[in-house]
């Protein structure tokens, strides 16, 4: 760490930057609309953000959990629709 | 009733109670206009007062609906029926069942209690008749030992009301 005197005083400056890196995730929205937790965040499964709990897109355009469509998707017994707009569900490729 | 149903056997998931903490919070900031949830200690079942809109058929009358989550929730619609006396409506049997798709086949996850409170007052609002289903009799038979609506096979007829 490196510090330099200030000649006007004895008070030391720290010049050193604590650069602290941001993320998020580019959804339209902010909130999931299955589970209503953060996109930010992750699903109610899981423990940490980030790559491990990533957003899915829908060929119609709505994010989701991964986790979260996932569960609906697989709770259907006939072909999943969007939560959001009702579009027959599709990973967007 | 249906108070035994299968609806509300089971303990909710993680994902489940979490969601309805959320929604109850939600809901105390800003409730729908018309409802009133009763405060209890269960998150598995909401009681909510409902009052008739004003210049309604139903205005100045108060229901009750009560509302059971499934283990599930939300990628299962909960079970929402009226606490006895049902409001005298061509969708609404004498034994609280509601024939509405969005709680049944055309429930979507992203409907909240919220939401479907919304349709169901909006569907009270819009009927021109105080009277029960055609069938109404014969259903309420069929239904006699507490079966949950949600094991009727629905067959929505009707998108006027």
């Amino acid at each position: 760490m490196q510090w330099l005197q200030n000649p006007n005083s004895s008070v030391y400056l720290n010049h050193r930057w604590h650069a602290v890196a941001s993320w998020t995730w580019d959804a339209q929205d902010e909130t999931c609309g299955i589970c209503r937790m953060a996109f930010d965040g992750c699903c109610p499964d899981c423990k940490l953000p980030g790559d491990d709990c990533p957003l899915i897109w829908g060929a119609c355009n709505h994010a989701f959990h991964l986790h979260c469509i996932l569960k609906w998707v697989n709770s259907q017994t006939s072909q999943a629709h969007c939560p959001m707009c009702r579009r027959e569900w599709q990973f967007k490729e | 009733m249906t108070s035994s149903s299968a609806a509300s056997r089971k303990a909710l998931s993680k994902i489940a109670s979490n969601r309805l903490q959320k929604e109850l919070v939600e809901w105390q900031v800003n409730p729908p206009v018309g409802f009133k949830h009763k405060v209890t200690d269960n998150l598995q079942r909401w009681v909510i007062e409902v009052n008739g809109a004003p210049g309604t058929l139903y205005a100045n009358e108060t229901y009750q609906l009560q509302v059971d989550f499934p283990e599930h929730y939300p990628m299962e619609a909960p079970q929402v029926i009226f606490l006895p006396p049902a409001p005298l409506h061509p969708h609404i049997y004498s034994n609280g069942h509601i024939c509405l798709d969005i709680l049944y086949d055309s429930w979507s996850p992203a409907m909240t209690v919220s939401s479907v409170c919304i349709s169901i007052l909006s569907m009270l609002s819009s009927s021109t008749v105080k009277q029960r289903p055609e069938d109404n009799d014969r259903y309420v038979k069929n239904c006699r030992n507490g079966r949950s609506p949600k094991e009727t096979r629905w067959w929505f007829h009707d998108d006027k009301v």
